[in-house]
């Protein structure tokens, strides 16, 4: 416990030492003698009545005559701030004359007193760091567990929002929350970083309120997370979980319990606070919202199941209050799977057919593999599309839902990640929202429009892997097991790396394609053996031409999402500068017009068919409109595009261009109808 | 880093009789006269070699002010041995030793090898327990004796190494199955030369271990 007020001390003397130095600098200013003086001192009205004229901003002529000789600064307005805030802060009867004076050596155990006190028992708030060190259950706890245990289980339930398959790692290992979290939260994290950066994060935590969120209280029964009840709480979960996804791939790299948590109890000190303080804030609104919507009951022994733990996070995945984790059966989920498998059939036929001229037979290859990853890759790119959103989706949401639903909130959790990589979630979130958010809830429909969100979902998460990966570099990602240094990279902070490389395209682009032969590779099961590498450059070609379809989605999706939300055209621009890098910068075979066009129908029958089960016709005129400007970007794209493609490889196939153009008319031709299809209803 | 044998060590014993400084002589060979007091548990590994084969040793160094059961009990899941350690200058962490044995055979296996320890022997001019009490104490038990200095660290190694090789020859006798990794005891690659073992080798293996 010293180890929380030690902090709380040392900022009050360095406030006073800070005040000392400004005392001397200003000796004329300051003849307040009030350490001087104590309080029973009779003469003190009348020496007060004196002091105040060290205020120089109320300062008369003649008052100013006893201290303008010696006096440097003559106007308190000419002080920098700081030092003006710490006049007034010392000035008994100036202008925070009400409060008097609040920095004083005398005042410093007092203060340093009430601090701790505030900060151990929580001033009627949630966090309490008195209760980490008790072993009864707190009072109003939903669970049976010490507090302690119950904060430590709250930062998993955030993790396995946030990033699950690191959940899942851990929780395999049977590394314990509390084994770790325990002294991150006894001490609040004093032991993991330096005083410098403690301060830094007390000031966060400090900062965010500690009282129980006016809407949690309308759902008091339901909550049984406390830590997350308050701004402060949240925070603290967010931050241990921004440590954690900190350490990801070195943590995801252990093999033994211990060795996870050697590496959890060291945490490496040249990292950058300030980037995991961001990482925690994003993270805070949406552990905030996480209480909101979990009402099901989350034991320590329950995490154990792997089925309850699936369908927790793909309730989390669509974000569905309304089908809340405990009120759905176990066989929800299978013919959720069912008619998603289903989906995933029509999709291929429908819309990657044309593609089947130009891809070998690979892409039932990545639709299996797909499908494999997806119990992972769904839950990880769920919370990643999460942590990683703008206020650009939240507009999405509210012009594509205008359903009032609390989802939208979580549009507004800060982004500051890669703007590319977070725009190519924005799309896939947006595909699969649109896709799920129909208010039927048939699994048909949902999944139709799903569909093709799913086969996003994975290469999305496949991005995001690969993003780790190129910092890893792809064959160490998949040989290297105990390399500590790999232990700083988290996708995230890779990702804010490769933001400013600069060449987002054509990283995002090369990513992917190193993410989908590291697929091949890991379909082989055991460890890479490199010689297959170069097997998998034959697939190569096939594995770029199936980037493309995806890739070209993304955009397309993008588009969808930016006109829908009607605005941000000069973004809209943007895409299509990323497309024209993509055609002349990777693609040769012009299959892009072809791909593209093989996205536009599936999407657009799958978007008929959930248009049929839409109910809300605002909703659906706005989808309708949205489609219809959406047609005309893309054929704006197209022409730009047919351009581009000119002049970047004129040599190659005018077959299969030709053919695109007419795939492509008749796709835009069946959107169109969508849309007046749509527009009448 | 391929081992044949991985032992899970807990180190248990009052507040302040030098449990974390043990650890860090055993690992770091080095010796810190202020060391922060341990919260919850901290962590250290080493390999080590017994009959010429190298064994891991993995170390739970627990906090002995802990007052929370719930939590400290789980320290002992899967340990193989344990190392119980008092301060031959304070009585009263000695005389603690019976309740810290308690604890021990109740949450661990009844195979975990135990070795008492009385640290800090360089502070003989302080001594409160004599060597033989603690012999006396180690021999009414069952457990193997040693007085230690983590400060000159005298038995350091031998401690932690004698342990081992107590599990080493449990294991020989066939006293542990060793697939079964409730005993704190994994076997490793140790010999088999090539890769330390892919990722989907161990991640099965892995899987058992503390739940």
């Amino acid at each position: 416990m010293h180890e929380l007020l030690a902090p709380l001390l040392y900022v009050l003397h360095v406030d006073l030492q800070h005040l000392s130095q400004v005392q001397e600098l200003y000796v004329d200013h300051f003849n307040d003698e009030f350490d001087g003086t104590s309080f029973s001192e009779s003469d003190m009205v009348s020496d007060c009545s004196f002091k105040k004229t060290a205020n120089m901003n109320r300062g008369t002529d003649s008052e100013k005559h006893f201290y303008g000789g010696a006096a440097k600064v003559s106007c308190l307005d000419k002080l920098d701030p700081d030092t003006r805030e710490l006049f007034l802060m010392n000035d008994a009867y100036g202008a925070e004359g009400e409060l008097g004076v609040i920095l004083s050596e005398k005042f410093m155990e007092h203060d340093a007193y009430c601090m701790f006190d505030a900060v151990m028992s929580g001033s009627h708030g949630v966090v309490a760091m008195a209760d980490f060190f008790s072993t009864s259950p707190a009072m109003g706890s939903g669970t049976e567990l010490p507090p302690v245990v119950e904060a430590s289980t709250t930062f998993y339930h955030l993790l396995h929002i946030v990033d699950s398959s690191l959940h899942n790692h851990l929780v395999e290992l049977g590394v314990e929350p509390q084994y770790f979290a325990l002294r991150w939260l006894r001490v609040l994290f004093g032991r993991e970083f330096s005083l410098k950066d403690l301060l830094l994060i007390w000031d966060e935590i400090f900062s965010s309120p500690n009282h129980v969120s006016p809407s949690d209280i309308a759902n008091d029964a339901d909550f049984n997370l406390s830590l997350l009840c308050s701004p402060r709480g949240a925070f603290i979960s967010a931050m241990a979980v921004s440590m954690l996804l900190h350490l990801r791939s070195s943590l995801l790299a252990t093999e033994h319990a211990t060795t996870c948590l050697q590496r959890l109890l060291n945490f490496p000190k040249d990292m950058s606070v300030k980037k995991l303080i961001e990482k925690a804030k994003s993270l805070q609104t949406l552990a905030f919202e996480t209480n909101l919507s979990s009402c099901s009951p989350w034991g320590g022994t329950v995490r154990n199941k792997r089925a309850v733990r699936r369908a927790h996070s793909l309730s989390f995945d669509s974000a569905s209050p309304r089908a809340s984790p405990s009120s759905l059966p176990e066989s929800y989920w299978e013919e959720k799977w069912r008619v998603l498998h289903r989906a995933e059939e029509t999709h291929k036929t429908n819309g990657v057919s044309i593609l089947s001229k130009i891809r070998n037979g690979s892409l039932k290859e990545k639709f299996g593999l797909f499908r494999v990853e997806l119990d992972a890759s769904m839950m990880e790119t769920a919370s990643e599309k999460k942590d990683v959103q703008s206020s650009i989706r939240h507009k999405i949401l509210d012009n594509a839902c205008q359903e009032g639903d609390p989802r939208v909130n979580l549009g507004e959790i800060g982004c500051n990640e890669n703007p590319d990589i977070s725009g190519t979630k924005e799309s896939f979130y947006m595909d699969a929202e649109v896709g799920r958010d129909s208010p039927g809830e048939q699994a048909d429909q949902n999944f139709m429009g799903g569909s093709s969100g799913v086969a996003e979902e994975a290469c999305l998460s496949a991005k995001q892997l690969s993003v780790l990966c190129t910092a890893a570099g792809p064959r160490r990602m998949a040989s290297e097991h105990d390399s500590e240094k790999s232990s700083v990279t988290s996708n995230s902070f890779v990702s804010d790396n490769d933001c400013k490389t600069g060449h987002k395209e054509e990283l995002c682009s090369s990513n992917c394609r190193k993410k989908l032969l590291q697929d091949s590779e890991a379909t082989s099961v055991t460890d890479v053996k490199l010689g297959q590498r170069t097997s998998s450059t034959q697939k190569h070609a096939a594995v770029l031409k199936e980037q493309r379809p995806l890739s070209g989605k993304f955009q397309w999706l993008w588009k969808f999402g930016r006109v829908s939300g009607e605005r941000n055209l000069d973004d809209g621009k943007c895409v299509e500068q990323q497309k024209f890098s993509d055609v002349g910068g990777t693609c040769k075979d012009i299959s892009e017009p072809l791909t593209c066009d093989g996205c536009c129908n599936s999407c657009g029958v799958s978007r008929k068919l959930e248009a049929e089960h839409k109910e809300v016709p605002g909703t659906l005129r706005s989808l309708g409109q949205s489609m219809l400007e959406n047609i005309q970007v893309i054929e704006s794209v197209f022409q730009q595009e047919q351009r581009q493609v000119g002049v970047a490889d004129n040599s190659s196939s005018t077959i299969l261009e030709a053919q695109g153009q007419v795939k492509i008319a008749t796709a835009l031709e069946e959107l169109r109808k969508i849309s007046g299809l749509l527009l009448e209803m | 880093m391929s081992y044949a044998y991985l032992f899970k060590y807990i180190i248990i014993g009052d507040t302040g009789v030098g449990k974390s400084c043990l650890l860090l002589q055993f690992t770091d060979k080095r010796f810190q006269p202020v060391h922060d007091l341990t919260i919850g548990v901290e962590f250290g590994a080493r390999m080590i070699t017994i009959d010429n084969k190298p064994i891991k040793l993995q170390i739970w160094d627990t906090a002995g002010q802990e007052s929370f059961r719930s939590i400290t009990r789980s320290y002992y899941r899967g340990a193989a041995g344990a190392l119980l350690v008092y301060d031959i200058t304070r009585r009263e962490t000695f005389n603690h030793l019976a309740n810290w044995l308690e604890d021990a055979r109740q949450h661990a296996n009844a195979n975990m090898t135990i070795m008492l320890i009385g640290n800090k022997c360089d502070l003989s001019h302080r001594r409160a327990v004599s060597t033989e009490e603690g012999e006396q104490f180690a021999k009414e038990h069952g457990l193997v004796f040693m007085e230690a200095s983590a400060k000159t660290a005298q038995n350091v190694e031998e401690a932690f190494i004698s342990t081992a090789a107590t599990i080493y020859k449990k294991i020989q006798d066939g006293v542990f199955d060793v697939s079964n990794e409730s005993y704190g005891i994994k076997v490793g690659y140790g010999g088999i030369p090539g890769p330390s073992g892919g990722r989907d080798g161990t991640s099965s293996q892995a899987g058992g271990c503390c739940s």
